[in-house]
């Protein structure tokens, strides 16, 4: 089906340790839009932005405590074919939470993005059928996010995911 | 004939204008310290493990032969459970999506 470009201009990362709320806003979340929906991360985009040195230890990360609830969101979602028929429903993509805010599991972690913000720029890119998966909208198979481990220091990026409703 | 290099990944990490990020001491000299030093850029082909989907930074200088399942034709992390059966995690996936279908809570699926 379509793939779309889940990304946020520019925001403050923080340090969060696992299994503890994520500070709102200082993440993206990418979860099922129903409890059968299937997604596939093929690509992670961070652009450092800060102004002085801020070493980014950004972990992508299945959560096992999903986002609900919120009432805003700064996460913009296009489809990168203009012609692409669009699914049902779009996956559910956050940097607010609200009644709760994601938490990242402590054994789930995927993918360890280490850069410094003040000019780095790290990006990944999945083979074809290495994606990583998104299975439904609960935890901890339906949630992946982008936070700030333990030891980050706050610094501006901006930051895009590119997934595929399958 | 087809090549196991079909499943690797990319990643790159530009330091070329940032002064990078604080190297430990206890890593350096180590082979599996893959940092992109101030100044510099890294970019290196990754592998998404077959069994838990760990994403995988390959390190050219690595010696010791890599996680294979010969089932899966995929590699797989250093993990040892990954190494020890064959259960792709699509597989799991699938049974998620199949327990989800009939109504059933997801979550009690056993993830590695």
């Amino acid at each position: 089906m379509a793939m779309y470009s889940a990304s946020i201009p520019t925001y403050t990362t923080s340090a969060i340790a696992d299994t503890t709320n994520i500070t709102t806003q200082t993440f993206v979340a990418i979860q099922g839009a129903n409890t059968t929906q299937r997604n596939k991360i093929t690509e992670v985009y961070v652009g450092g932005q800060a102004t002085s040195s801020a070493p980014q230890y950004l972990l992508l990360a299945r959560d096992s405590t999903v986002f609900s609830g919120a009432t805003s969101n700064g996460v913009r979602q296009a489809a990168l074919d203009g012609s692409a028929t669009a699914p049902g429903s779009l996956a559910l993509t956050q940097n607010v939470g609200s009644t709760t805010l994601p938490q990242r599991s402590a054994t789930l972690s995927l993918l360890n993005l280490t850069f410094n913000a003040f000019g780095g720029i790290v990006r990944w890119v999945a083979a074809p059928g290495s994606e990583i998966s998104i299975v439904g909208n609960t935890a901890s198979l339906g949630e992946v996010s982008l936070s700030g481990y333990t030891g980050t220091t706050a610094g501006l990026v901006g930051a895009h995911i590119i997934y595929e409703t399958v | 004939m087809s090549s196991k290099r079909r499943h690797e990944g990319y990643i790159l990490v530009d330091h070329r204008e940032s002064p990078g990020v604080p190297i430990n001491p206890a890593m350096i000299g180590k082979p599996d310290a893959m940092l992109a030093a101030p100044g510099s850029l890294l970019e290196s082909a990754t592998v998404t493990c077959s069994h838990c989907q760990v994403v995988v930074v390959l390190n050219p200088l690595r010696t010791r032969a890599r996680g294979y399942c010969q089932k899966c034709d995929r590699y797989v992390c250093d993990n040892p459970l990954c190494n020890r059966d064959c259960t792709p995690f699509e597989a799991v996936l699938d049974r998620a999506h199949e327990r989800a279908l009939k109504g059933l809570a997801v979550g009690q699926v056993i993830v590695p």
